[in-house]
């Protein structure tokens, strides 16, 4: 039996409802099949007032042995560091994660917020949010760059707006079936098994990608969205296009443009007028290319790529 | 030349073709330098009557051969479907040709 804690800090519950769908497995397996007993969770936990504070205070303590602390959410520092501005359970929330970090055997952080800060954290961050870890891509944030939990492992950092189910929940069971010490972190400290590949891994434009095949708006049934319609997919880590979300599709299959949400920059170019779902360019090459692809490579790609290109890549092919 | 285009695709890129050999001045600058910029013409654009082809080739900056240093043409425009010779931006959707150029071309 893993005893499971999950807390909310600067959160919009957008990764809670992710996880209550998860499938494969579900959040009902964890408990059935994996023997993960949840203590308490914001839409899930029974306890109130006294009580709740009974039982963190016992989580912190020792006296209630806590496996595994899921905090989904940012870290709410303002105002002036005091953290007053997230009030939970009689005191700042931040005070909560500290102690419980400490006790914890394992900590994951679930969604861009509690992982790099998110949304909340772009500038100006009126809150001092920050990441458990992170601040974006700065390695350090609430908890410090030499945090460990007691198993020995940093922050597992499981990101997303929100964060697939299935990562979430295939990760819980990883950690509280004894496994944990597999699971291979990227230098972000990312499951590798999930963020090696890109978004674009297993994305059905990836000929239109290929024959330079442009989406010119949303939900066209031909053509890649990198080129116009600000698609990130090249260069995002996920496997949003080989697990599909609810089992079916991702954005790219559905015509919108992946946002990159799995990375630190998450929310890019801090929201700026003009910015989202537009590929931002410079004398017409996009600013940003895929990975690994230098400009002169991508304008020689690009030229032979539209001089072979079939005349299928140009007709709508995905039919309902 | 009558004012109304055609309708078919093919007598259309014809009636571009002379609008634009006889020597129709088209704004070709400025070059859009931020995406902001580039939404602006899109909104003039967006403001024409749907009928207007003069008036796309015109705030578009339609020339009909390659321009500037690196001499950009359609045919690498992605915007450009090169089996139906078609600028395939929204607010153009026009019948165009592989060597020729507007300001909205981007690679």
């Amino acid at each position: 039996m893993a005893n499971l804690l999950w807390l909310q800090g600067g959160a919009c519950s957008g990764n809670t409802m992710s996880f209550l769908n998860a499938e494969e497995p579900s959040a009902c397996d964890l408990v059935t099949d994996f023997g993960i007993n949840i203590l308490w969770h914001p839409s899930l936990g029974m306890e109130l007032g006294d009580n709740l504070q009974r039982l963190l205070r016992g989580c912190v303590s020792g006296e209630i042995p806590l496996d595994i602390f899921v905090f989904e959410g940012t870290v709410v520092r303002g105002p002036d560091g005091t953290g007053a501005w997230n009030r939970f359970a009689g005191r700042p929330m931040k005070d909560w994660v500290a102690e419980l970090a400490r006790a914890a055997r394992y900590v994951v952080a679930i969604g861009d917020c509690a992982t790099w800060g998110g949304i909340p954290a772009t500038d100006p961050n009126p809150t001092d949010s920050t990441g458990l870890q992170f601040l974006k891509r700065q390695r350090g944030g609430f908890l410090g760059a030499d945090f460990r939990s007691k198993a020995g492992l940093p922050v597992i950092n499981i990101p997303g707006c929100p964060a697939h189910p299935d990562w979430v929940t295939q990760i819980l069971v990883a950690v509280a079936t004894g496994r944990g010490a597999d699971i291979a972190l990227d230098d972000l400290q990312r499951p590798k098994t999930f963020f090696t590949s890109f978004t674009q891994t297993g994305c059905t434009r990836n000929m239109h990608f290929a024959y330079k095949v442009s989406a010119t708006e949303f939900g066209q049934r031909k053509g890649c969205l990198f080129y116009d319609l600000g698609c990130r997919g090249p260069m995002t880590h996920s496997p949003c296009n080989r697990i599909l979300w609810n089992r079916q599709s991702s954005k790219t299959r559905a015509g919108m443009p992946c946002l990159g949400c799995t990375e630190p920059e998450f929310p890019f170019f801090d929201l700026a007028p003009g910015t989202v779902f537009k590929t931002q360019t410079v004398m017409g090459v996009p600013k940003d290319l895929p990975e690994g692809v230098d400009k002169t490579g991508y304008i020689k790609l690009t030229v032979a790529a539209k001089a072979a290109a079939p005349k299928w890549a140009e007709e709508d092919i995905f039919v309902v | 030349m009558s004012d109304r285009p055609p309708r078919d695709p093919d007598a259309l890129r014809r009636y571009i073709a002379e609008l634009l050999a006889a020597g129709l001045e088209t704004e070709t600058e400025p070059i859009p330098r931020t995406e902001r910029e580039f939404a602006e013409i899109l909104d003039q654009l967006r403001a024409l009557d749907p009928d207007d082809v003069r008036g796309r080739l015109v705030i578009a900056g339609f020339l009909d051969h390659p321009y500037g240093p690196e001499q950009q043409r359609c045919q690498e425009c992605i915007y450009y479907l090169v089996h139906r010779r078609w600028c395939d931006i929204p607010e153009i959707s026009l019948p165009c040709e592989p060597d020729w150029w507007c300001r909205l071309w981007r690679i």
